[in-house]
């Protein structure tokens, strides 16, 4: 029985630590990107990476999403004779939810698996310790410029998901409803301006639809830091290490997403 | 026996006048040499530093012990003074290698010091330790070569880190260093670390860990997963590096007849101490038993 105890303290003891460790490293990422000195090379490199790398598979799902949404609900809405809610039903999906949500588990398909393997395999060929030898400090080198390139790009590319998207339902309201293409856009628009604005001119959909990408940038990132960083035993560290993260981000994502919902839906409600 | 060769004979005489002749003529060949050194003598703070360092020992390892799960590294004490080449022999899987991690501050010690140049490295702050780095070199079993850059790059690297050099200059100091360890720097300086053969990674790693002119050199088994011929020239690189550059050295090895070739001093590390620390020769004339059988046929 005592064992037990024992193993669940050593267990719940290196749960904390991770946390500890997990906080400590998103702090110090944030921190050196104040310090000199700076590497703005590597910075334009990992946007590239991060950002430009990722546009065509964002392009791709955002398109795509949206033809699917708009083919569902005009099915549903024909029912009640609303088709004339489609562009309403797509963009609010879009920006609220999907854009965010999917460009994030995407990127952290995509970007976070391939961190965690690259500073996996330099860990294990100890190219880390290399750059410590040489009096460079890792964190600072790799895992801030990625971090700070996920928390610029990833909003980026979640605008980009849902203006494509809005633009698939455009198409599938025109081809396959015959809503006017102006039509579907004047409901795209009475749609964001519901939600209501900040600071007068600012739709307060928006500030959702950027905030959760920003947060999910953050996650996948520090996330494949975490685990390519602590990788040990070689090539199969590595894959596991890659698995983790994808698991652990997108998981992350999606219950993160929920709580940021719900704060969002009462901060902006009234 | 001649009159001439009597003692206080004529021959004796003779002799000691002879003698006196070449004492003379010794003490002016002596001056002599000592002015011709003077001529490309080091400058006076070099000479200040050195004689500082006279005597004391470039690294110590002072009763250091180690624990993760289990003992590594019991009261493990040794010094290397200034241009000596410690090697660190022992089984594989004994710490040989958590040893230069230790040096380099990479890890802690739970018990005992690390002084480096006489200053107790293991309460320093991270950024501190990165300081003291710069102090040493080291090179990797597998090289560690960044392999998302060029050769050049990475040999360029610690000093785009560290020196205020221009371009020009860094690309000189690249060349030089390539050219020491034996590689052709019109040819390899653009190509990728994958691209490389085992034994040229091996030497443009030591070509980094000698870009920024380090003090003292570690190196982690640097003939592990080489052919014999690729074996020796490593070695006979080692050799030179001490010789030319007259480097402080710290070697982790289990090649003991690579490790005879290069060392100074020896220690031996079994199971969690050292067993061992001298030269080669007390080595090789010991009769303890466990030394004896490590160094088996050799």
């Amino acid at each position: 029985m005592a064992n037990v105890f024992q193993r669940l303290n050593d267990w719940a003891k290196g749960v904390v630590l991770a946390i500890q460790d997990y906080f400590t490293l998103a702090w110090n990422a944030i921190r050196f990107a104040f310090a000199r000195p700076f590497y703005g090379s590597d910075l334009v490199q990992q946007m590239d990476a991060i950002g430009v790398g990722s546009l065509g598979i964002v392009l791709l799902t955002g398109f795509f999403t949206g033809m699917v949404l708009a083919l569902q609900s005009s099915v549903q809405l024909k029912t009640f004779g609303a088709t004339l809610y489609i562009g309403r039903l797509v963009s609010a999906s879009m920006i609220r939810e999907l854009g965010p949500v999917l460009a994030g588990l995407m990127v952290a398909g995509r970007v976070g698996s391939g961190i965690a393997a690259q500073l996996g395999s330099m860990k294990v060929t100890e190219q880390i310790d290399a750059l410590n030898t040489l009096g460079t400090d890792p964190i600072k080198k790799l895992v801030t410029p990625r971090v700070l390139a996920a928390l610029i790009m990833l909003p980026v590319l979640t605008i980009i998901n849902d203006l494509v998207g809005i633009i698939g339902g455009n198409v599938i309201a025109s081809a396959y409803v015959g809503l006017p293409t102006s039509l579907y856009w004047r409901t795209v628009w009475e749609q964001i301006a519901a939600g209501g604005f900040t600071f007068r001119y600012i739709p307060n959909d928006f500030i959702q639809g950027i905030a959760k990408p920003f947060v999910f940038g953050g996650i996948i990132s520090v996330t494949a830091c975490y685990y390519g960083l602590r990788t040990t035993g070689g090539t199969e560290g590595v894959g596991q290490a890659t698995t983790r993260t994808v698991v652990t981000a997108s998981v992350l994502i999606l219950v993160i997403d929920y709580f940021m919902t719900q704060v969002m839906l009462a901060v902006f409600s009234e | 026996m001649t009159s001439d060769d009597a003692p206080g004979g004529p021959g004796t005489q003779r002799r000691r006048a002879d003698d006196r002749a070449r004492v003379s003529t010794r003490t002016e060949v002596r001056e002599a040499i000592r002015t011709e050194i003077a001529a490309d003598a080091p400058t006076t703070s070099e000479m200040r530093v050195r004689r500082e360092n006279a005597g004391m020992p470039v690294i110590e390892l002072d009763h250091v012990s180690l624990a993760f799960d289990e003992p590594v590294l019991e009261e493990i004490s040794f010094a290397a003074n200034e241009g000596e080449t410690v090697v660190v022999v022992g089984e594989s899987g004994t710490g040989k290698s958590t040893i230069l991690k230790l040096i380099l501050r990479l890890l802690v010690p739970d018990k005992g010091r690390v002084l480096i140049d006489g200053e107790d490295i293991t309460h320093l702050s991270f950024e501190e330790a990165l300081k003291v780095r710069q102090k040493m070199g080291m090179v990797f079993q597998g090289a560690a070569l960044f392999d998302s850059m060029t050769v050049f790059e990475n040999v360029a690297y610690p000093l785009r880190e560290h020196t205020d050099l221009n371009e020009d200059e860094i690309e000189a100091r690249v060349r030089e260093k390539l050219q020491f360890v034996d590689l052709d720097a019109d040819q390899v300086m653009q190509m990728m670390p994958a691209e490389l053969s085992g034994g040229m990674r091996k030497r443009v790693g030591i070509a980094r860990g000698i870009a920024n002119n380090p003090e003292l050199i570690l190196y982690d088994e640097p003939t592990s997963g080489l052919d014999p011929l690729t074996t020796g020239t490593i070695t006979r690189l080692i050799m030179k590096l001490q010789r030319e550059l007259g480097v402080t050295s710290v070697v982790v090895s289990h090649d003991i007849r690579s490790a005879f070739r290069m060392a100074t001093k020896v220690a031996l590390l079994y199971e969690h101490h050292v067993v061992f620390f001298g030269t080669p020769e007390e080595m090789a004339g010991s009769d303890n038993e466990y030394i004896r059988d490590f160094l088996g046929g050799f």
